[in-house]
C-alpha cells in the first residue's frame, strides 16, 4: 500500500486543533505552553463558543499567546489579566472570558488582581501556568520556586530566609468562597493530558453557567529555565514539583 | 429621562451624566475630594434602568485595567480618581494610549506630592498634558470650570475619545468637584447595541464572528513597525491639535494684559477681570478648555496684542510653561500661584499682575 493511499480523511487519527493557527510557535523545545494552548483551542472549538471568546493574555512566555489560538485577545498589563478579564465579563456576560497566566504574573505581580477576581466570584476561566520560574525574562526566581531551587537571582538556590516559602497560589485561591474549581494538572503524559482537558472543559462550562471563578494550574516544566533537556525537565517536575505542588483538584464544586 | 435642572455637586453631576449619555461601565476606587462619583452611582443603581456596569475595584490599579478590558470590547468605559490614585493609574493609561483606545478617566484633583493633602490643587498639569506614563503619547485634556461643564464634558470626553480612538481626561480639582451649583442634566440617551459597537469599533473584542480575530495589544518587538505604531499616533495627536483646540475669551476685545487660568482658577480670575476693570485696568482672561490640545494659535495671537501674560495657576507654575512656548519671547510671561491645597483670593491675583507684569 502506498502512503497517499493512507492518507484520507476516515483514517485521520489526529489532528491540529482547527483554533490553533500556522504562526510557528516562539516556546522552546519540550515546553508545556504549546500543549495547554492546544487544549484551549480544542475546548473553545468543542464547545462551540468560537464567537464569544475573548482570551486575556499575560506579560511573560504566553504574552504573543494571541498569535496561536484563533479566538479574539486582549493583551493585559503585568498581572492584570484578572482585572481586564473582569471587566469584559461584566460587560458582556454572555461571552467566554479566560485569563492565560504564569506565576510571576498571577502569584507575584498580579496576586491582588487574581485574589479579589477570584474572590468576586467572576465568571471567568484563569489558566495558570505554573513551571517556577520567570521564562520570558531568562530565568528568574518566581514566587513558586522551589526551595533550593537555583535560578538566575537565587543563583545558590531558593533560600526561605532571604526569599520567603514557594507560595501555594493554588491552595489559597481555593479558600476563597468566589471560586467553584481550583484544580492542579499536568501535561507530561498523553494521560495526564486528557485527565487536564477534562478540567479544562469543566472550568469553561462553570464560566458558561456562573458559577464563579474556576483556576486550572497546569505545573508545568521550563527546560531552558532549569537548565535541562526536556526529558530531563520532566522527570525533574515529577520528583521535585508534584511532592510540592500535588496534581489533583484542590476544590470542585458541584 | 427627560433634560432637568438640578443642584448638586461636581462629583456627582458627572455621575449622572454618566448614566445619561448611557456609558456601559464605571470602575473606580474611594479616594477624597471625588469619592461621590462612585458613591452616587452606587446610589442611583443604573444596572437597573440602563444596565450600566458599576464596580468598586480594589485598587486604581485594577480600576483602569478593568477600564481597558472594557474598552478593548468597544464599550464607553470610564473610571475617576484623585492625585495620588492617577498617580496608580499611569501604567494602564498608557497600555491604553498605546493601544488606541476609547475611555474617560477623571482626575479631581488635590495637592501634592507624595499623599499630599486633599484641598484642592491644579499640580497634576505636567503629568495630564506631557505624559504621565512612559512612551510618547498624549491624552485629549478636558478642564471644567463650573458644575455644568463637569456634566457636560462627560458626554463631550466620551465624543472625542471615540472620534479619535484615544483616552479622553476630564482634569477636575476639589473645588469643581465639591461646589454645589445648578446644572442641567441631558435627558436620557440609550446604551450602544452590540450592532452598533460591531459597526463603530470593528477593531473591538466582542468575539470571532466571520472575520479574522481582533486583538488588543499596544506590543510590538519589531522596532520597524514600533516605530510605525508611534508615527500613526504623532499624526493622530496632529489631527487633534488641528481640529479639537477649545478656550473661551472672557473680557478680551480691548485688553491691555492677559491673564490665563483653567478650572477652578478662571473662575476666581473672572472677579480679578472685573475688579481690575473698576481700576482702569483694560484686562482679559483666556480661559483653555482643553489643556491638550492647547490653544497655543490663540495665545500665539494675544502675544501681537497685549503687553503681558499672568499664569494663573494651583501650582508652582506649570501651564505657564505652553504659554512660554506660544508667546516665544515676544511680550512677559509670569506666573501666579499658591501650593499645596491654598487658593488664592482674588486681591492676591490682581497684586501679582502689577508686581509682575504691569
Amino acid at each position: 500500500m502506498e502512503l497517499n493511499e493512507i492518507i484520507k480523511p476516515e483514517n485521520l487519527a489526529y489532528d491540529k486543533p482547527r483554533l490553533m493557527n500556522d504562526n510557528p510557535m516562539h516556546y522552546c523545545p519540550g515546553c508545556s505552553h504549546g500543549v495547554i494552548h492546544k487544549l484551549i483551542a480544542e475546548v473553545v472549538d468543542e464547545m462551540g463558543l468560537e464567537d464569544k471568546t475573548i482570551g486575556v493574555s499575560p506579560v511573560g512566555c504566553a504574552v504573543f499567546a494571541y498569535n496561536y489560538i484563533d479566538v479574539d485577545w486582549i493583551e493585559a498589563a503585568h498581572g492584570r489579566a484578572p482585572a481586564v478579564a473582569t471587566a469584559i465579563k461584566r460587560l458582556n456576560p454572555d461571552k467566554m472570558v479566560f485569563t492565560y497566566q504564569g506565576d510571576g504574573d498571577l502569584a507575584a505581580i498580579g496576586t491582588a488582581e487574581t485574589i479579589h477576581a477570584a474572590n468576586r466570584g467572576e465568571n471567568i476561566v484563569i489558566v495558570f501556568v505554573n513551571n517556577a520560574i520567570y521564562g520570558m525574562t531568562g530565568g528568574q526566581m518566581a514566587p513558586t520556586t522551589l526551595e533550593g531551587m537555583p535560578t538566575a537571582t537565587c543563583p545558590y538556590g531558593r533560600d526561605i530566609a532571604l526569599n520567603g516559602y514557594p507560595l501555594k497560589i493554588g491552595n489559597l485561591l481555593a479558600q476563597l468562597e468566589g471560586t467553584c474549581l481550583v484544580t492542579r494538572q499536568s501535561v507530561h503524559t498523553a494521560a495526564a493530558v486528557r485527565k487536564a482537558k477534562k478540567m479544562l472543559r469543566k472550568a469553561f462550562e462553570n464560566a458558561m453557567a456562573g458559577k464563579g471563578t474556576s483556576v486550572v494550574e497546569f505545573v508545568s516544566t521550563c527546560s531552558s529555565g532549569w537548565k535541562m533537556t526536556p526529558e530531563k525537565a520532566n522527570t525533574w517536575m515529577v520528583d521535585n514539583m508534584f511532592p510540592f505542588y500535588p496534581l489533583g483538584d484542590l476544590k470542585n464544586v458541584e | 429621562m427627560a433634560e432637568e435642572i438640578k443642584l448638586m455637586k461636581g462629583n456627582e453631576a458627572i455621575a449622572h451624566a454618566a448614566i445619561r449619555y448611557g456609558v456601559d461601565g464605571y470602575f473606580g476606587y474611594p479616594i477624597t475630594p471625588q469619592s461621590e462619583i462612585l458613591e452616587t452611582l452606587m446610589v442611583e443603581k443604573p444596572w437597573e434602568s440602563t444596565g450600566m456596569v458599576v464596580l468598586q475595584a480594589e485598587s486604581e490599579v485594577a480600576a483602569i485595567n478593568m477600564v481597558y478590558g472594557g474598552a478593548g470590547t468597544g464599550k464607553r468605559v470610564m473610571t475617576s480618581s484623585s492625585s495620588p490614585g492617577i498617580s496608580l493609574k499611569q501604567e494602564g493609561v498608557s497600555y491604553l494610549a498605546g493601544a488606541d483606545l476609547p475611555c474617560l478617566i477623571v482626575n479631581v484633583m488635590r495637592g501634592g506630592p507624595g499623599l499630599g493633602t486633599i484641598q484642592p490643587s491644579q499640580a497634576d498639569y505636567f503629568q495630564t498634558v506631557k505624559g504621565g506614563g512612559h512612551g510618547d503619547y498624549r491624552l485629549i485634556t478636558l478642564a471644567p470650570s463650573s458644575v455644568q461643564e463637569m456634566a457636560d464634558f462627560v458626554g463631550l470626553g466620551f465624543d472625542l475619545a471615540f472620534k479619535y480612538n484615544n483616552p479622553a481626561i476630564i482634569l477636575a480639582d476639589g473645588i469643581i468637584g465639591q461646589m454645589m451649583e445648578k446644572v442641567v442634566l441631558p435627558s436620557q440617551r440609550p446604551r450602544k447595541t452590540e450592532a452598533e459597537i460591531i459597526a463603530d469599533s470593528p477593531w473591538a473584542t466582542y468575539g470571532k464572528k466571520e472575520r479574522k480575530r481582533n486583538v488588543i495589544t499596544s506590543l510590538e518587538l519589531d522596532p520597524e513597525s514600533m516605530e510605525q505604531n508611534n508615527i500613526r499616533f504623532q499624526e493622530k495627536y496632529r489631527r487633534i491639535e488641528e481640529n479639537e483646540v477649545r478656550y473661551e475669551e472672557f473680557e478680551c476685545e480691548d485688553a491691555e494684559y492677559l491673564l490665563v487660568a483653567f478650572g477652578s482658577s478662571a473662575r476666581i480670575c473672572q472677579k480679578v477681570v472685573e475688579n481690575a476693570r473698576a481700576e482702569g485696568i483694560k484686562l482679559g482672561l483666556l480661559r483653555p478648555i482643553t489643556l491638550w490640545p492647547f490653544p497655543t494659535k490663540a495665545i500665539q495671537d494675544f502675544a501681537n496684542r497685549v503687553k503681558g501674560i499672568l499664569s494663573v495657576e494651583l501650582n508652582a507654575g506649570q501651564m505657564v510653561e505652553d504659554i512660554r512656548l506660544a508667546v516665544n519671547g515676544k511680550i512677559k510671561v509670569e506666573h501666579f500661584g499658591r501650593l499645596g491645597g491654598i487658593v488664592f483670593t482674588p486681591d492676591e491675583i490682581l497684586e501679582a499682575l502689577k508686581e509682575k507684569i504691569i
